[in-house]
C-alpha cells in the first residue's frame, strides 16, 4: 500500500468534512462542517478551496462535476469523495490523535475528562464524548 | 432581500479562472441565498474568497522549473540583442534593471495566462497565445515608462529584438515543456 503523505489539522478538518458528508460533499457542506469542527475559529471558504485542491494534487480526494441546480443559479457543484490514500491518511491522523488523548488522560486524569465534556456539552452542535 | 444583480456575479465570473467557475460560482451563491443581507453577504465572501481561488490555481498551473526558464530565455532574449545592437546601454544606471522589466511582465503574463486558460483547450497555436500576450503587455509597459519614466525605457530595437527573441523561445519551451494545466482542475 501506498504511504500516505502527512497531513496538517486543517487538511484533516476537511478530510473529516468529506468522510462525513459522504455523497453530499461539495464547497458549501464540506465549508460549514468544517466550521462545525474548528468551532470556534472562524473558517473561510477560500481557505477550503485552496486546501481542497492541495490535497487533490496529493491524491487523497478525488473531484467531478455533478449536475447544474436551480438553487445555484443553475450551476454545477463540483463533488468530493475520500481516496484510499486519503482514507489512510485520515486513519493514520485519528491514530495520532488518540495517542495524544490517551497521553494528556493519563497525566491530567479523569476529572479533566469530565470537565471537558462539560464544557464540550455547552457548545451549540456537540455532543459530550 | 433581493439577491446579487446578474451584472455582478458577471464581474465575479470574470474573475474567477474558467477552471473553476461554475462551482464557486454557484457556492457563492447558494451561501448567499441563506444570508440576512444577500447582496452584502456575497460581496463580501467573494472579496475574501477569490483571491485565495486565483492563488491556488496559479500554484496548481505554475512549474517553478519552467517558470525559471522562462525568465533566463526572456532575459537573455533582451540582453543579447542589446549586447549586439547598443552594448553602451548596458553599463549605464540600470541599464542591466531595465532589461528585465519587460521579461517580468511578460513572465507574468504567461503566469495569468495559463491560469486562466479554458480547460481542455490545448493546441500548439494556443501555447503561443501566453507569449504573445506577454508581448503585447511588455509594449505597454514601455509605453507607460515612455509617458511617465522616460529614464527606464528600452530603446525601440532592443525592445522589439529582444521581444520577438523571447517570443521564440518562450514558445519553443511551452511546446517542449507543456505547462502543467492540461487537467479541468490543473495538476491531478
Amino acid at each position: 500500500m501506498a504511504k500516505a503523505d502527512s497531513v496538517g489539522q486543517f487538511e484533516q478538518l476537511v478530510l473529516t468534512a468529506i468522510l462525513a458528508r459522504r455523497d453530499d460533499a461539495y464547497g458549501v457542506s464540506i465549508h460549514s462542517k468544517v466550521e462545525e469542527l474548528a468551532h470556534p475559529k472562524a473558517v473561510s471558504l477560500g481557505a477550503v478551496y485552496v486546501t481542497l485542491d492541495r490535497l487533490e494534487d496529493k491524491g487523497m480526494i478525488r473531484s467531478w462535476l455533478s449536475d447544474p441546480t436551480p438553487e445555484r443559479g443553475g450551476r454545477a457543484k463540483r463533488c468530493y469523495r475520500l481516496e484510499a490514500l486519503g482514507e489512510k491518511a485520515l486513519e493514520e491522523s485519528a491514530v495520532t490523535a488518540k495517542r495524544i488523548w490517551d497521553g494528556i488522560v493519563e497525566v491530567w486524569g479523569k476529572e479533566w475528562v469530565r470537565g471537558l465534556n462539560k464544557e464540550w456539552g455547552k457548545r451549540p452542535g456537540r455532543e459530550p464524548a | 432581500m433581493p439577491g446579487p444583480p446578474k451584472a455582478m456575479q458577471a464581474g465575479v465570473a470574470l474573475l474567477i479562472p474558467p477552471a473553476c467557475r461554475v462551482e464557486v460560482l454557484g457556492d457563492l451563491l447558494e451561501r448567499s441565498a441563506s444570508a440576512r443581507n444577500p447582496l452584502t453577504h456575497y460581496c463580501i465572501e467573494a472579496a475574501l474568497t477569490v483571491p485565495l481561488v486565483i492563488m491556488s490555481r496559479i500554484r496548481r498551473t505554475t512549474d517553478l522549473q519552467l517558470l525559471l526558464m522562462h525568465a533566463l530565455a526572456l532575459y537573455l532574449s533582451y540582453f543579447t540583442v542589446a549586447w549586439l545592437t547598443d552594448r553602451t546601454m548596458l553599463w549605464e544606471p540600470w541599464g542591466l534593471l531595465r532589461l528585465a522589466f519587460p521579461g517580468v511582465v511578460t513572465l507574468l503574463a504567461l503566469v495569468l495566462e495559463d491560469a486562466y486558460a479554458k480547460p481542455r483547450h490545448r493546441s500548439p497555436l494556443r501555447l503561443a497565445h501566453g507569449p504573445l500576450f506577454g508581448l503585447g503587455w511588455a509594449l505597454l509597459l514601455e509605453a507607460g515608462f515612455w509617458t511617465s519614466l522616460p529614464s527606464l525605457t528600452l530603446p525601440l530595437w532592443i525592445l522589439l529584438g529582444g521581444g520577438s527573441l523571447g517570443l521564440l523561445l518562450t514558445s519553443a519551451l511551452r511546446l517542449l515543456f507543456s505547462p502543467p494545466s492540461i487537467s479541468p482542475q490543473g495538476r491531478v
